[in-house]
């Protein structure tokens, strides 16, 4: 919707302080973006795809300044071949080339890493992040890989079904410090007793989604072992334990309902 | 009986009268044909052919007997096949083909012309028959009618001004007769014509050819090479 | 009116890269050459089965088998087959960039959808123009290199018309920027489809299918298809052979340009409003 794809069916898109609908050209010279795959004209090479869009952008590029940007997004010395011949990761840094290409100051990532490998997605991480922190771009990111969020986004939207159903720092929604661990122990009730003597009294729960003997427990990451430690001192018998965060607590919750 | 034979005698010393009257006049006109061995002259062409849109045009005509014709010009006409100023001359001249008679008078064109007819007396020749109206007083062909076994008939009608020594015409006009044309519409590719009626189009229209001629140039004994010369 | 003159040069230089363009101008090629070859050869006798109804009775005078007779001939026989290749470019002008996901590329360019369309329609022409100046050139001018110049003898079904060789060059000259009109609605038209169709194959065939059925009707000697012929803008791509009859019909020659212009304004202008509104789902 914001790069116009799509019509919203009422409503406007408010960008840099104006109004997408009045302003989209205006806006659109702020705004690179990849939308799920890169895709190309593959009967062109990527000089000339980007050399395409240079032009639609009036930008005057020198072929110092193509070079260069080549080189940031790892595509030095192929720039002059088909891009029928790219493979999606070659295709992917294409993408960002062209997004990167009029200096957006938002640039707009829809599902970057689909179809890439591990090493693919590791150098698009990197990149991704020295834009950041060198050139100062904001990075619109969205993707259903959470871990991938995490290691990249500092604030996050989760959408669900066209709702908002969580927003905040990745730092608060992710974060380790607020885990919900799930215990499950053939004790129950000596459990039940122990943890209502302890300083998580007032952060357990029974789970009511699952058996009995299924406790649930806010804490941080680090306090897991000195649960797991009081409990056994108690003589409690532990059979199982894991641990989710916040959101991933939520998508369950959810595939569950 | 005797007034059969009265009537049989009167007619055969009718017709041997006017085919006697037919070869005068015959050997009058091929004096006039004799004398001509070659000419060229300034033609134009007026074209009202039914189904054939053409512009009238300029061109230089050269003729050298027996029967060698040229119109020198730029860009395509028609001519009937049976061409009137190549043939005509060479058919009188040639007098063991045919044999002749007059079969009547006619006025045309303010002229007392006899109506001479031609038979041929040889089997391979394509003509059937000829018919020609020959002014008695000066002789020349003013109209002809000419029925051939490839071309069928084709009319003519001869106007004569300065050179009629040589029996040679100002303007002919050449009537023709000629089936509506109507080529299918999917071979023409014409969709924006509408459909013709079926029943309108196997008739017989008629038109015509007018030959106007100027600076007639007799015997000057031009090269033969302008038969050969290609058409443009 | 610079990025809209950015995206018109980014359009031509696209269809100048598709190997799909070049079709086009070797089918022309092959299709003269393959011709001007037959005639050549056997021109005569192919022409006898135009004129045998006056070989009968008459003598064909002058040099008949010219560059102006072959050239008539040629765009009577290519004005069927070049729609085709017009609509092998264009229309797949949208709907091709909707099947390959680059549609989004453009998008995100500042340009709107209006200037994208209407550079498209453009650079589309530019083709369509290209394609005919090259059947002009093939037809003509190397018709006239190998069988010399001279008198037309335009066919029709009505009659058959002597047109003067110095008459001539200013016909060709309004024939060619009729038939390039009535190619632009063929041009309008598959870009029009193409707003419409998220595959680049239904677009072409559906104006194919479209000329196609509208020039059977046309063809057809029906009096009930009276009514209906001058309605189908095929009926008016033919009308550039109305300058090769006597007396030229100028009313109907305006009427039909009329008509195809109106034609190339509506498919446009359809392109226009139908592609604004549409939600670019691929």
């Amino acid at each position: 919707m914001i790069m116009g794809l799509i019509k919203p069916t009422s409503g406007d898109i408010k960008l840099f302080d104006s109004s997408l609908a009045q302003n989209r050209n205006e806006i659109m010279r702020k705004i690179g973006c990849i939308i799920e795959k890169p895709d190309f004209y593959t009967y062109l090479t990527a000089h000339e795809n980007l050399r395409l869009f240079a032009r639609a952008h009036q930008l005057q590029y020198t072929e110092q300044q193509y070079k260069d940007l080549y080189e940031l997004v790892g595509l030095s010395g192929r720039e002059k071949g088909k891009v029928k011949t790219y493979s999606h990761g070659m295709k992917q840094r294409l993408g960002l080339a062209q997004a990167l290409l009029h200096a957006p100051e938002i640039i707009i990532l829809d599902e970057p890493n689909t179809g890439l490998d591990p090493q693919g997605i590791i150098d698009l991480r990197q990149l991704i992040t020295k834009l950041n922190a060198e050139r100062g771009m904001t990075v619109l990111f969205s993707s259903h890989i959470l871990s991938e969020v995490q290691e990249i986004c500092t604030s996050m939207i989760v959408i669900n079904k066209g709702k908002t159903i969580a927003q905040g720092s990745v730092a608060d929604l992710l974060s380790s410090e607020s885990l919900h661990v799930h215990l499950e122990v053939v004790q129950v009730d000596k459990c039940k007793l122990a943890l209502n003597q302890s300083e998580w009294k007032d952060l357990y729960q029974m789970d009511p989604n699952k058996s009995v003997d299924h406790f649930t427990l806010k804490m941080s990451k680090r306090e897991i072992p000195l649960l797991i430690r009081y409990l056994t001192a108690q003589d409690i018998d532990i059979v199982g334990i894991d641990y989710r965060n916040q959101l991933e607590e939520y998508f369950l919750k959810i595939t569950h309902s | 009986m005797k007034h059969l034979l009265i009537l049989i005698f009167c007619l055969a010393s009718f017709y041997s009268k006017a085919d006697a009257d037919a070869k005068q006049i015959i050997k009058e006109l091929n004096r006039k044909f004799y004398a001509l061995n070659d000419y060229s002259a300034n033609i134009f062409m007026k074209f009202d052919i039914p189904g054939v849109k053409m512009n009238s045009m300029n061109g230089k005509v050269f003729f050298r007997k027996p029967n060698r014709f040229r119109i020198r010009t730029k860009g395509i006409f028609f001519l009937p096949k049976q061409n009137p100023m190549q043939n005509i001359s060479n058919m009188f001249l040639d007098t063991s083909a045919y044999t002749t008679v007059i079969s009547g008078y006619e006025v045309v064109d303010n002229r007392k012309c006899a109506i001479i007819n031609m038979i041929p007396l040889k089997n391979e020749t394509d003509l059937i028959l000829g018919k020609f109206w020959v002014d008695e007083a000066n002789p020349l062909i003013i109209k002809s009618q000419i029925t051939t076994k490839n071309n069928g008939t084709i009319e003519t009608q001869n106007y004569f001004g300065d050179m009629v020594q040589y029996a040679l015409p100002s303007k002919i006009v050449i009537h023709i007769e000629i089936n509506k044309m109507k080529m299918p519409k999917m071979m023409a590719m014409d969709l924006k014509k509408k459909s013709v009626d079926k029943s309108k189009v196997n008739l017989k229209e008629k038109g015509s050819i007018e030959l106007n001629f100027s600076g007639y140039k007799i015997n000057t004994k031009f090269p033969d090479t302008v038969f050969t010369e290609k058409e443009e | 009116m610079k990025e809209f003159i950015a995206i018109f040069k980014n359009e031509l230089y696209k269809t100048a890269k598709r190997p799909r363009t070049y079709i086009g101008f070797g089918v022309i090629l092959f299709i003269c050459l393959t011709l001007q070859a037959a005639f050549y050869n056997d021109g005569k006798e192919i022409l006898s089965f135009f004129t045998n109804q006056i070989d009968n009775l008459f003598n064909v005078h002058g040099n008949v088998l010219n560059g102006n007779l072959i050239c008539f001939l040629l765009l009577q026989t290519l004005i069927v087959q070049m729609p085709l290749l017009v609509a092998l470019v264009t229309g797949d002008s949208v709907s091709g960039e909707t099947a390959s996901g680059t549609i989004r590329f453009l998008l995100a360019t500042p340009a709107s959808r209006s200037k994208i369309i209407l550079a498209k329609w453009l650079s589309g022409l530019c083709y369509t123009l290209l394609l005919l100046g090259l059947l002009g050139f093939m037809a003509l001018v190397v018709s006239k290199w190998i069988f010399g110049s001279g008198d037309l003898m335009a066919l029709n079904s009505e009659a058959l018309t002597i047109i003067r060789g110095d008459d001539i060059n200013w016909r060709w000259a309004a024939a060619f920027v009729i038939a390039f009109l009535s190619l632009a609605v063929v041009a309008s038209l598959g870009q029009m489809i193409s707003c419409f169709i998220d595959n680049s194959i239904t677009p072409i065939v559906s104006v194919m299918a479209i000329i196609i059925i509208f020039t059977i009707i046309g063809m057809f000697d029906l009096p009930s298809f009276d009514l209906i012929r001058p309605l189908l803008f095929t009926t008016h791509m033919i009308s550039w052979k109305s300058l090769f009859e006597d007396p030229i019909p100028f009313s109907d020659i305006y009427f039909s340009c009329i008509v195809l212009i109106i034609h190339i304004v509506a498919f446009l202008s359809i392109s226009i409003f139908y592609f604004n509104r549409k939600d670019i789902l691929t």
